[in-house]
């Protein structure tokens, strides 16, 4: 007769115990997932104001260039990759569609990493110092959309790419050519693409993190 | 019988002659354009330079300005009157050597090209148009590169200055380069256009917008629409949108901006009066604006029917209901957030539940 409130006892306890651990869970999940669209939205709307700032900063590096890149509708020839190893945001409807969260961000990761890069030694080899100042002004936010995307497969659950896929970032081999004799009219050539290419991938980047918000909320 | 038949029979033939015989006539002339204002050297067939010829013009004699030289008939300085059918005759036995259709006009200028896309990311379409008319028949020729490769270029069936191009990719850095060449038997001028994919994107305006009154409130309109159907993949390229509206009585316009919502309450109407609302589409990211859709009329709900009457602003104090928040237009965080508090509190109610059955 005594043990039988005793097992009552420990059944509703266990009771207790499993309802409270549901509970938190339920609560973290959602949690997170609210905390994940937040991130995604803040990460949405910092890539709106990147492309933003760029615009403006690509006019004046581009009447600092000179003639013709300061001229309306000019688009210099890509350099071929050998020189230039940008990362292309152009990409097939159907195959942006289908990409799976984890490959989206790691793309979107991957080609900052290199764009980063690239607008660092930009602004290194910029003789104008109010240019030099606003680029790397915008590398801080850069480097910023990096940390945000990095958060954002941590949180989501996606390992980033091991870093012996991305090309060596310290100094070793820059992006832009540094080839014995670079032509001048080439350096500014690459100038330009870097910057292109930088705009292209923030509005990519916008629409492939609406697309992440959409995927997450169904 | 037989009679009818016979009758019949020669109806029918002499009608074949005679359009056989028009034809006929028609097909000789040759058409023969030339610029407004030149002087036009008319040659009789393959006359000799010296033979004697008679001209006529649509049956009737030539009294413009001109010269007859042997063979030749140069009128000077021709205009739009000067067109017409020419025919010369051999003199002595006036038998037809030659019929000319003589087109005056103008060469080409350049063509007025634009391109847009409401069909984003499948494609886009380009139109031109002459802005000074040429008189003569002037075709024209398309050519759109991009990336150093030529695009397929595909008329368009019904509207004769347009075509269609495929976007061979997205988000791409290079610039789209559309060539098009107007083309008569005067000249031919071209033009070429620029852009970049993003700056083309213009979706149409959005459709079916109807807007309601609601029962028992007399300050609310609820507005719904459906994105363009154009638009391909709504989905994947969501579109942002502006609501305007404002009474008839008024010109100033109230503005709301929509995100990625095709339904809006508007909460601050005038008390019974007629109000016009009007919207717009854009991609959420890049393009512009499209044109304001068709305009829809509606009158909040009131108890009892009211005449309109001219409006002032103490109009708006007899109104007491108090307008609660407006809804769609919350960030979606908010939402979450909440969702989550009542998660919060009503696991605080099973936690105090469960308490009091083990004290019970």
């Amino acid at each position: 007769m005594a043990k039988l409130p005793q097992d009552i006892h420990q059944a509703q306890l266990t009771l207790l115990l499993a309802a409270v651990m549901g509970c938190s869970q339920v609560l973290d999940q959602s949690v997170s997932l609210a905390s994940e669209r937040t991130s995604i939205e803040r990460t949405y709307e910092l890539t709106k104001y990147l492309d933003h700032q760029l615009k403006e900063i690509r006019d004046t590096y581009l009447s600092y260039l000179g003639p013709p890149f300061s001229d309306r509708d000019f688009s210099p020839p890509r350099p071929n990759s050998s020189s230039l190893s940008l990362p292309s945001a152009a990409t097939r409807v159907d195959l942006w569609r289908g990409l799976e969260n984890g490959v989206r961000l790691a793309q979107n990761q991957r080609a900052y990493t290199i764009l980063l890069c690239a607008v660092k030694e930009l602004a290194s080899s910029t003789l104008c110092p109010y240019l030099q100042s606003s680029l790397l002004h915008f590398c801080s936010g850069l480097s910023g959309l990096l940390g945000a995307i990095s958060g954002l497969m941590n949180t989501l659950g996606y390992t980033p790419p091991s870093h012996g896929n991305i090309p060596p970032l310290q100094g070793t081999t820059p992006i832009i050519s540094a080839a014995p004799a670079p032509n001048d009219f080439s350096r500014k050539v690459e100038g330009f693409w870097v910057l292109r290419e930088l705009q292209s991938w923030l509005q990519r980047s916008a629409k492939d993190f609406n697309r992440l918000k959409k995927r997450l909320r169904a | 019988m037989a009679n009818i038949v016979t009758s019949v029979c020669c109806v029918v033939l002499a009608a074949v002659v005679v359009v056989y015989a028009q034809r006929r006539s028609q097909q000789g002339a040759r058409i023969q354009y030339e610029r407004i204002g030149s002087d036009v050297t008319m040659q009789c067939g393959s006359l000799d330079t010296n033979a004697s010829v008679t001209w006529k013009v649509n049956g009737t004699d030539v009294k413009a300005r001109r010269r007859e030289e042997g063979s030749r008939l140069v009128l000077m300085d021709v205009n739009m009157s000067s067109n017409g059918l020419y025919s010369c005759f051999q003199n002595p036995d006036g038998e037809r050597r030659d019929q000319i259709n003589l087109r005056v006009g103008l060469p080409p200028r350049e063509p007025q090209v634009t391109c847009r896309s409401n069909t984003y990311p499948k494609g886009f379409y380009c139109s031109w148009h002459l802005q000074h008319s040429t008189y003569i028949p002037t075709d024209f020729e398309v050519n759109v590169q991009h990336n150093q490769r030529s695009l397929e270029v595909r008329r368009d069936e019904v509207h004769k200055n347009r075509c269609h191009v495929k976007f061979p990719e997205l988000f791409s850095s290079f610039p789209y380069r559309v060539n098009v060449t107007a083309v008569n038997a005067l000249g031919r001028k071209s033009n070429t256009i620029t852009f970049e994919e993003f700056s083309i994107v213009k979706p149409d305006p959005p459709e079916k917008v109807v807007a309601k009154p609601i029962p028992n409130n007399v300050r609310r309109l609820e507005v719904t629409w459906s994105s363009p159907s154009t638009w391909p993949d709504v989905e994947n390229f969501p579109l942002k949108y502006f609501l305007r509206y404002r009474p008839l009585i008024r010109d100033q316009w109230q503005h709301v901006e929509l995100s990625d919502s095709t339904s809006h309450t508007i909460t601050d109407a005038y008390v019974g009066k007629e109000y016009i609302i009007q919207l717009a589409a854009k991609d959420m990211e890049i393009g512009t604006w499209s044109d304001w859709s068709v305009a829809v009329h509606a009158t909040p709900w009131t108890e009892e029917p009211k005449p309109i009457t001219s409006t002032t602003e103490v109009e708006v104090l007899t109104d007491i209901t108090p307008s609660p928040a407006p809804p769609s237009a919350k960030p979606r965080v908010g939402v979450a957030a909440g969702g989550c508090s009542t998660l919060l509190w009503s696991s605080h109610l099973l936690l105090a539940c469960i308490l009091l059955s083990i004290m019970w």
